[in-house]
């Protein structure tokens, strides 16, 4: 599993690469198939004849309005949410820490239900106030681990998120008591879904990914010396303390902009960075990369699944992403011994 | 050692008849060690070690805890004396308190007394078990499993059973397949918990699922049972909670020895003396059936498990773990905060559930922000 | 001596006492079995929507009540009720989901009148309280408000007054119909609840949507709904059109229908909608349309229909 890098760096960037262009077809295929199926009587054959030239309105209108904007939020929610796992995991060098098992999310959501409760309504406000949210909910989680040296206790992390999230929870349960015109919305809140969702959330969150992005692009080699030990990194000229903000900060955009689109959805930060390890090995960068094919992949077969189960209805997507995902996580601690970060 | 361990039993008092103590007791002379009071009964060849601290803990919360419950009888939406409080508990007050007091109050006391309890033992125990503070059943799904039952039971996919049987059901249902999926890692360390919070997703999902797939009144049907509530509660479920938690409380008192153990490390608690698995498995099935059957009386009320001994571990020595405080701290926290669930915002009830987290919630987070000691 | 005279003054007490109760009682097929009641009833206790409306209607007050589902207080259109005939605000004993039974002895009830959900352990405490009615109207069905309202009117010995007001409603129903047929302005309808992530389609068995039966309007449900459930499951904005008829009546939970309207504009897959481009979406108070029950909230309901339908 762990090849050393001056042995074999030549042929893992082969099978790097491979992979990559396995994983974008798939993402492409996924994509498409996203277009081409719904919960509604629109199916890949009417969406097909669109291409040919045939005038259906309805399946013109379903394609165009209703699947592709939800097909690119999910693409970049998996971006976000896989990305923002990945930080995490390396951040805390724990390959359990999850920003829905670690809090975050909750965290985010809880944020948004309050400004609800507190009679905000504006859109535009709900992105800052998840991302600050998000934010809170990361330090909280993370200050209990200390950061350093909880290498060798992966739940101490993951039982402070989910008190954490706990807390929230019923937190939110109170909001709903308190105030019944805000349960409808509060309770759409509490579980993640990508429908009925429009382009203009998504170009809202935009710039918060992008700020993200370029973070995650500055910290990526730090974060790889971090991962030598803190002494490596400092000696290779990096500032470890730092670095862990700069990282907690990104999560926070991510996680605080995933959020505020599709409502919290759990577990996605942890079969993404998973699934990407198991193809990149070890090395962050790497891992990063492939998360951005990864996440998106997952999401929208997951949101595919969500779409057509119950139709005419929907499932929502937290769920299936919390029923597919669990049984990631027992996986992940049934291998014979954690990955260690 | 074996001897410290030994005299660092938890509770009041445990009948100290080794052998390696047998002459000293019957020897009148014997000093009791520092922070312990002997009590002695030469004629049987009994002593008991009975620790200061301890003691003066548990007569300290058994006191806090029944001024509690004479609160809790004489608070609500008639405001009674003590006085009356105790005649209608004896029969003789008008017709209306005494159904006050007697049908509607001391029912639900008994509730919250018996349900705070085996949360808090039930807590104390996965605590030590699992050698961190936060764990409690809850976090490992054993609550999450018993409302998703509870809830599928009343949106009428239950087959007729009555919510607290299935929420007995889906507790060790969850209990049983946390323990599955951990198998070979056996009940030890993390991998235990993670699966734990793993199935607790799942049935969460599954609740989440079920609610939002259902009509609006059929959710507030369940509403009690998602947060956690003591209205009106089923007495068959408490008396058996009632049975299980005299037995559990026994159990737990009895198993203290492996206990205190079960903190160090695996290795120091085989050299101790101690079969470390068969006592984890113990441990591990008292602490999910005393959860089970309260969450079958109240539904998750999770937090308890996590203010109960913590409570209890800030009043008592580090030296052993504090069993019979943490019962009697639960059942005094669960008093309180349904207490003020019901006279707070009276005429409208807050669920003790709710209750517990706004109020455990900041505490909660105090416990997490500040540096850990260094055993639970 | 003393002793057995003061024993045969109790007893005799006891004995009148006791004939009066018979000669008072009334029995009432309930739920939970046949419940005698008191014949006047003074201190009624509602502890639901239905119940509440239909004291009301049978000129009863309740001195206690529970606020209505989403809401912290009693449905808005009992409040305007209250006040336009200036009567006394139930005092509050909880909500339809958590009622305070202390509230309800504290308030001496001598009835109490409750949903038929209402669960065993709770009706066990309340019936040592007061006789307590429960109707047994469980399958859902459009004409439930009625039955119960009958039940509550018997309960009340207040059958004239519950009889009399239905009779109005009917009569008013029919005149309506007979209006909206001239103005021909009928045609099919749905009454949706809009979620944030789509609309839940209403059953046809509610009141509201048995009234708008009654007025002449053709109401569906696209077959969406399961048998005994009062609405879908959230509908995926892909198969809005099963729900674009001649009117769209448009609740939410709580009572303010104008805000579910703005929010259902934000989709676009709404605004494509048929009956939003003829402007027939009408907003509806949640409160009023999904969650209320009984002879006033059916007026309340005709009223809403006759301005919306005819202007």
């Amino acid at each position: 599993m762990l090849l050393t890098k001056a042995g074999s760096s030549a042929r893992w960037r082969c099978s790097s690469r491979h992979w990559m262009l396995i994983l974008l077809t798939a993402l492409v295929a996924v994509s498409v198939v996203s277009l081409l199926i719904g919960a509604g009587s629109v199916g890949p054959r009417q969406v097909l004849g669109l291409i040919s030239g045939s005038d259906h309105a309805e399946a013109r209108f379903i394609v165009w309005e209703l699947r592709a904007p939800r097909t690119l939020i999910g693409i970049a929610v998996g971006v976000a949410l896989g990305v923002a796992g990945a930080l995490l995991q390396a951040v805390s060098r724990n390959p359990l820490a999850e920003p829905g098992l670690l809090g975050v999310s909750a965290g985010a959501a809880f944020a948004v239900s309050l400004a609800l409760v507190l009679g905000a309504s504006a859109a535009t406000l709900r992105i800052p106030v998840a991302q600050l949210g998000a934010l809170i909910g990361c330090v909280c989680v993370l200050s209990v681990a200390r950061l350093r040296g909880v290498g060798n206790d992966p739940v101490r992390l993951v039982l402070a998120g989910a008190a954490f999230s706990g807390l929230l929870g019923s937190l939110s349960a109170l909001m709903l008591l308190y105030d019944q015109r805000a349960a409808d919305e509060i309770r759409f809140w509490v579980v993640g879904s990508l429908a009925g969702r429009r382009l203009d959330d998504l170009w809202a969150v935009l710039p918060s990914l992008l700020v993200a992005g370029a973070g995650v692009v500055l910290i990526a080699r730090p974060l790889a010396a971090l991962a030598l030990g803190e002494r490596a990194a400092s000696g290779l000229g990096h500032r470890p303390g730092l670095i862990r903000w700069l990282a907690v900060g990104c999560v926070a955009l991510l996680v605080g902009a995933a959020t505020a689109i599709a409502g919290p959805i759990a577990f996605v930060g942890l079969v993404v960075p998973f699934v990407a390890r198991a193809i990149a090995g070890p090395d962050i960068r790497r891992t990063l990369w492939f998360c951005l094919p990864v996440g998106p992949l997952i999401v929208l077969t997951a949101d595919i699944i969500s779409r057509v189960v119950v139709a005419p209805s929907e499932l929502p997507l937290g769920v299936l992403t919390a029923l597919c995902g669990a049984p990631v996580l027992i996986a992940v601690v049934r291998a014979k011994r954690l990955p260690m970060l | 050692m074996k001897n410290t361990a030994k005299q660092s039993l938890s509770g009041v008092a445990l009948p100290h008849t080794s052998t390696a103590y047998h002459e000293e007791a019957s020897a009148q002379a014997v000093a009791a060690p520092q922070g312990y009071w002997r009590a002695a009964l030469p004629r049987y060849g009994v002593s008991v070690l009975l620790e200061k601290r301890a003691l003066v803990v548990n007569i300290g919360l058994s006191a806090a805890l029944l001024a509690a419950c004479v609160l809790y009888l004489s608070l609500g939406s008639v405001t009674l004396s003590p006085n009356a409080v105790v005649a209608s508990l004896v029969g003789r007050g008008d017709s209306m308190t005494t159904f006050m007091v007697q049908q509607l109050r001391l029912p639900r006391l008994i509730a919250a007394c018996f349900t705070g309890a085996a949360f808090a033992l039930a807590g104390v125990l996965m605590q030590t078990l699992a050698r961190n503070r936060l764990a409690t059943p809850g976090i490992i799904g054993i609550d999450n499993g018993a409302t998703a039952f509870a809830v599928a039971s009343i949106v009428g996919l239950g087959v007729g059973i009555a919510p607290p049987a299935m929420a007995l059901a889906g507790a060790t249902t969850a209990a049983v397949l946390t323990f599955g999926l951990a198998s070979g890692s056996g009940t030890q360390g993390y991998r235990f918990i993670v699966a734990g919070i793993g199935v607790g997703a799942v049935f969460g999902a599954v609740t989440q699922l079920m609610l939002a797939r259902v009509a609006i009144d059929t959710a507030n049907a369940a509403y009690p049972w998602t947060v956690g509530s003591l209205n009106a509660r089923p007495a068959s479920a408490v008396q058996l909670l009632g049975i299980g938690l005299a037995l559990g409380l026994v159990a737990a008192l009895a198993l203290a020895r492996s206990l205190t153990l079960l903190r160090f490390k695996d290795a120091i608690a085989s050299g101790l003396g101690t079969a470390v698995k068969v006592g984890r498995l113990q441990v591990l099935l008292l602490s999910v059936v005393l959860t089970a059957l309260a969450v079958a009386v109240a539904g998750p009320v999770g937090l308890v498990a996590l203010i109960g001994p913590e409570i209890a571990r800030s009043l008592s020595s580090a030296r052993h773990v504090p069993i019979l405080a943490a019962t009697l701290a639960g059942a005094l926290v669960m008093v309180l905060a349904d207490l003020a669930g019901r006279t707070l915002f009276a005429p409208i009830e807050i669920p003790v559930g709710v209750v517990t987290a706004v109020v455990g919630g900041p505490w909660l987070l105090w416990i997490l922000m500040r540096p850990q000691r260094s055993r639970p | 001596m003393r002793h057995t005279l003061l024993q045969r003054g109790l007893l005799g007490m006891l004995i009148s006492g006791l004939l009066v109760g018979t000669a008072q009682a009334r029995t009432l097929e309930t739920a939970y079995g046949d419940v005698e009641v008191v014949d006047h009833p003074e201190r009624v206790v509602t502890l639901y929507e239905g119940a509440l409306d239909a004291a009301l209607a049978a000129g009863v007050t309740p001195v206690g009540a529970v606020t209505t589902r989403g809401g912290d207080n009693v449905a808005e259109y009992v409040t305007d009720y209250l006040h336009a005939n200036e009567l006394e605000h139930p005092e509050i004993v909880g909500v339809v989901r958590e009622i305070n039974i202390e509230a309800v002895l504290a308030q001496q009830p001598d009835l109490i009148l409750a949903a038929a959900q209402l669960p065993e352990e709770q009706y066990q405490l309340l019936s040592q309280i007061a006789p307590t009615v429960v109707p047994h109207t469980q399958p859902l069905a459009a004409d439930n408000w009625e039955a119960e309202a009958r039940l509550f009117g018997q309960a009340l010995n207040q059958e004239e007054a519950i009889e009399e007001a239905m009779a109005a409603v009917d009569l008013r129903a029919a005149e309506l119909a007979a209006a909206i047929a001239a103005a021909d302005v009928g045609g099919t309808a749905f009454l949706a609840r809009w979620m944030p992530s789509g609309p839940m389609v209403m059953s046809t068995q509610l009141i509201a949507t048995g009234l708008l039966e009654k007025v002449g309007l053709d109401v569906q449900d696209a077959g969406l709904i399961k048998a005994d459930s009062a609405h879908s499951d959230v509908l995926s904005l892909e198969n809005l059109s099963q729900v674009d008829g001649d009117w769209l009546f448009l609740a939410t939970l709580n009572d303010d229908g104008q805000a579910a309207l703005e929010s259902a504009k934000q989709s676009a897959a709404f605004n494509r909608l048929n009956v939003v481009q003829s402007e027939r979406v009408v907003p509806v108070n949640g409160q009023l349309w999904s969650s209320a029950n009984g002879p006033l909230a059916a007026q309340a309901i005709l009223d809403d229909i006759e301005n919306a339908l005819l202007p």
